[in-house]
């Protein structure tokens, strides 16, 4: 039974950084009807934010998330505004290859500048955690599930109570009509995609505390992400919120089988997706759309 | 089957409901061979929702349809092509990249058990089919190059093109003027002529009085009324359920 | 696509000639065997380009993860070769077996999804593909070589070079025959019915479910086939050389720069792109500098380069590489001017 609790709140742990990786990379899907292949590089520029910012400042990491998101979010909207925006009409093939070739283009300019070795942001207060049964939960672990919560609510309030966010909500539900209502569609979706960004920028700061990053780092995020936002449902934050948990939890819970360690870790996730996909296709938590 | 005018196929208390409404329900009818019957009713009766469970594009949450004498109720869509019923889209779904000839000679290719499989063959008989329908002479053009009533044209030859015995038609005549009906309808008296059966879903009803032998009338999912289509028409039930359809659009912005 | 194909013989008879010119000339015969290789890899991607038209191109579904079926291909032939000490010729017809048993396998859930939940869905099972292949276990020992890959002993023949490069070039031409088939066929009308609209497709009498599946299937027996040749030509296999993530967007863009649904597009594509490919990395003959940047980092500025250009073929040209490859458009500035209108906002 203990080990069940333990299970339980390593699980949700993860599922934090899940969540916040997965927020934004649903609500550029959900919106632009994009499905970004570039959102874990994004994450990962932000990772490399927090550690120079750290390593050539010491400056707390927690404290630097807002450099990330800002930073992330203007990388965002003129990816958006410049490039993405230029195909957004284009069949799906299109969409999947620019992300891509974004991805490919980010990846290796971080190589150049940083270099393939591990970089990992520890501050003073990273070997500290709270003991539970005969584990210790990192201080920091907590606190990024905290963020990650907190990000998630930051955006389903500007989703839901701002001017821009019912833009935003306008054009997911009907391109046109919102057009017609006097919405500035170009800068509408760079907002989206600068919004899914910034969220992005903060999942990196997060995973610099908890992991050591390279530039390829973030590549299974975006397909972890793929999969937190189809387990939740498409379309609304607290669904992806949902999804990520359930995420971390799968994947606790999977590790915890004997032998097989977190190298399925992968092979677990795509097996519950595509369970997910073929008996439920609207998410846990979704609607049909 | 005993009884001398045999039924083709047979609707008991077909039911098919999305979420909590019942968009058909317990639905009941036959269709005799070589008949021609029309389905009226208001919009969101239930009409195509029908069509689509006789052609197998969604599954029965009740009741069961039998065709000559066999239950097809959870056969796939293609199944049911190949056992002789054929079908069209209200919004038509032409196969965009392909020339009308080769759009019908999809439907020759495969569809039911008396269709030809020979690429060679098929397009013999899409050019059959093509002059039935008068579109013989755009055999060659692209798709996209089609006008709608000739895009609806193309719709039915690619149904007839399977060989089915039984056609249900959605609406082929919406959105149509009233000389391009009367074509339409001349179309769909020939396709008739040659021995099939036909169920077809009308809004307007000068076409059900024009070519129906027996009209069904559909209201809320349910068959309101059935016969001979002036008798029908002039039921008391039918004219206000189309009434009250009318003082709804009106009183819409 | 007739500029393509041109290009195609002349890359392909160009190891020939050189091989011709270059004995004749007395050079070292490091320039030819830097050849065959280059060339036998344009090869092979035109057997995987050609493979993905079938399913991405005629069927119309978005596949993103046929990088696992050559895994599963070079793995097949490779534990039956080192571990079972099969001949390789009589390993590497099960190659394509297994490939497209196990597409079939997969083929039946993920061929219910559409779109987006299609491509990333099968995207990850290349992934997942490659990591149970890396991380299996049997009795304490990794099943399939574990992270230190699997050797398979030097096939003992004089021109080890030409021999896989006709046989990569044979599978190409078996791709390209199969697909010229399809096309031709029942088979192929009904899977270009349901890539133009799927219930259409299927109340017309189109087994849309068979017909997907034995797409995938084929395209998946094709791709596995190009990878048991790999796994023998390589001599060495492991994750990283038979699940390369990166595969799967290039096998893509050159059946989109070729020609999709064309019989000898992806091919086509494929000798361009790779050609590229290579000379980015520096792996040509035909070398070149790139100012301002050392050795080192060339391949990581190639990568760079790569990713820019595919962003600006994506940009400039959605249609257009379709286009004027079919001979439909020409290249001009009213084309791409066109051509952004009509995706941008």
């Amino acid at each position: 039974m203990a080990d069940f609790v333990q299970l339980v709140v390593l699980g949700l742990l993860a599922g934090g950084v899940y969540v916040a990786v997965g927020i934004g990379f649903g609500l550029v899907w959900g919106v632009l009807n994009i499905v970004n292949l570039a959102h874990g590089a994004l994450v990962i520029i932000g990772g490399y934010i927090t550690w120079q910012l750290f390593s050539a400042f010491h400056i707390d990491p927690f404290l630097s998330l807002p450099v990330d998101a800002v930073a992330l979010f203007v990388l965002g909207y003129t990816l958006q505004r410049g490039v993405i925006n230029r195909i957004i009409r284009a069949p799906l093939l299109f969409t999947f290859l620019l992300t891509f070739g974004l991805n490919l283009v980010i990846i290796n300019v971080l190589l150049l500048m940083f270099g393939s070795d591990f970089r990992s942001v520890t501050p003073s207060y990273s070997g500290q955690g709270l003991e539970l049964g005969n584990v210790v939960v990192p201080y920091t672990r907590l606190a990024s599930l905290g963020v990650a919560i907190l990000t998630a609510a930051a955006l389903a309030f500007v989703l839901n109570r701002t001017r821009i966010g019912l833009a935003i909500n306008a054009i997911s539900a009907d391109r046109d009509a919102a057009q017609l209502v006097g919405i500035d569609l170009r800068h509408a979706y760079a907002m989206t995609y600068g919004l899914g960004a910034a969220c992005a920028g903060v999942a990196g700061g997060l995973i610099a505390m908890i992991q050591a990053i390279t530039p390829t780092a973030g590549e299974p995020y975006t397909l972890q992400a793929f999969v937190v936002v189809i387990l939740g449902g498409l379309g609304r934050v607290s669904a992806t919120v949902v999804g990520g948990l359930a995420f971390g939890l799968v994947e606790a819970f999977g590790q915890s089988i004997p032998g097989s360690g977190s190298v399925f870790a992968n092979a677990i996730a795509f097996g519950l997706m595509v369970l997910v996909l073929v008996t439920r296709p609207q998410g846990l938590m979704g609607r049909l759309r | 089957m005993s009884a001398p005018l045999a039924s083709q196929l047979e609707l008991r208390d077909v039911t098919k409901r999305f979420g909590g409404v019942a968009a058909v329900d317990g639905v009941t009818f036959d269709i005799a061979k070589g008949d021609i019957v029309g389905i009226i009713g208001p919009n969101g009766a239930g009409k195509t929702t029908l069509l689509n469970c006789i052609s197998g594009l969604q599954r029965l949450d009740g009741g069961d349809i039998r065709w000559q004498g066999d239950s097809i109720s959870g056969l796939a869509p293609h199944r049911i092509a190949k056992l002789g019923i054929g079908r069209t889209f209200q919004i038509v779904r032409p196969f965009g990249s392909m020339t009308v000839r080769e759009n019908a000679a999809i439907g020759a290719l495969f569809g039911s058990a008396e269709a030809r499989r020979r690429p060679k063959e098929a397009f013999e008989q899409a050019d059959e089919v093509l002059e039935l329908v008068g579109l013989k002479a755009k055999a060659g053009l692209a798709v996209s190059t089609l006008t709608i009533p000739d895009r609806k044209r193309l719709e039915v030859a690619r149904a007839v093109a399977t060989k089915p015995q039984l056609l249900l038609l959605d609406e082929v005549m919406a959105g149509l003027n009233n000389v391009e009906i009367d074509e339409a309808l001349d179309m769909v008296r020939a396709v008739h002529a040659t021995g099939v059966t036909v169920l077809l879903i009308e809004h307007v009803m000068r076409v059900i009085v024009g070519v129906c032998r027996r009209a069904i009338v559909l209201d809320f999912g349910q068959v309101l009324a059935q016969g001979e289509p002036e008798v029908v028409l002039r039921d008391e039930r039918v004219i206000q359920a189309y009434l009250g359809e009318r003082y709804a659009k009106r009183r819409q912005p | 696509m007739i500029a393509g194909a041109i290009i195609a013989t002349y890359a392909l008879l160009a190891p020939l000639t050189s091989l011709d010119a270059v004995q004749s000339a007395g050079v070292p015969l490091l320039a030819d065997k830097l050849w065959f290789r280059i060339a036998t890899y344009i090869a092979m991607f035109m057997v995987m380009a050609t493979a993905w038209n079938i399913i991405g191109g005629i069927t119309g579904y978005a596949a993103f993860g046929n990088v696992a079926f050559f895994g599963i291909g070079a793995y097949t032939t490779g534990m039956l070769v080192a571990k079972a000490k099969w001949p390789f010729l009589a390993a590497l017809p099960l190659a394509p077996v297994v490939a497209s048993a196990f597409a079939a396998l997969i083929g039946l859930p993920l061929l219910r999804l559409r779109g987006h939940y299609f491509a990333v869905a099968s995207l990850g099972v290349g992934v997942a593909v490659g990591e149970l292949v890396q991380n299996i276990d049997y009795a304490g020992q990794p099943l399939f070589g574990g992270a230190s890959g699997l050797f398979l002993p030097i096939l003992s023949i004089d021109n080890r070079g030409l021999f896989f490069f006709y046989l990569m070039l044979a599978a190409a031409a078996i791709a390209i025959a199969v697909t010229w088939w399809v096309l031709r066929s029942r088979f192929g009308y009904g899977l270009i019915a349901i890539r133009e609209n799927e219930e259409a497709a299927s109340v017309i009498g189109v087994n849309t479910t068979a017909y997907k599946v034995g797409a995938f299937a084929l395209a998946a027996a094709l791709t596995g086939l190009a990878g048991g040749i790999f796994s023998q030509w390589n001599v060495f296999i492991n994750q990283d050389n038979a699940f390369p993530i990166e595969y799967n967007v290039q096998m893509i863009l050159m059946a989109l720069i070729g020609g999709t649904g064309t019989v000898f597009g992806p091919a086509a594509g494929a000798v361009l792109l790779q050609l590229l490919i290579q000379f980015l990395g520096g792996s040509l003959p035909i070398s070149f500098d790139i100012p301002f940047v050392s050795t080192d980092a060339r391949p990581i500025v190639a990568q760079v380069i790569l990713g820019v250009l595919l962003v600006v073929v994506v940009i400039f040209m959605p249609r257009g590489v379709i286009d004027f490859f079919g001979g439909r458009s020409r290249l001009s500035l009213s084309y791409l001017r066109r051509s952004l209108r009509e995706t941008s906002l």
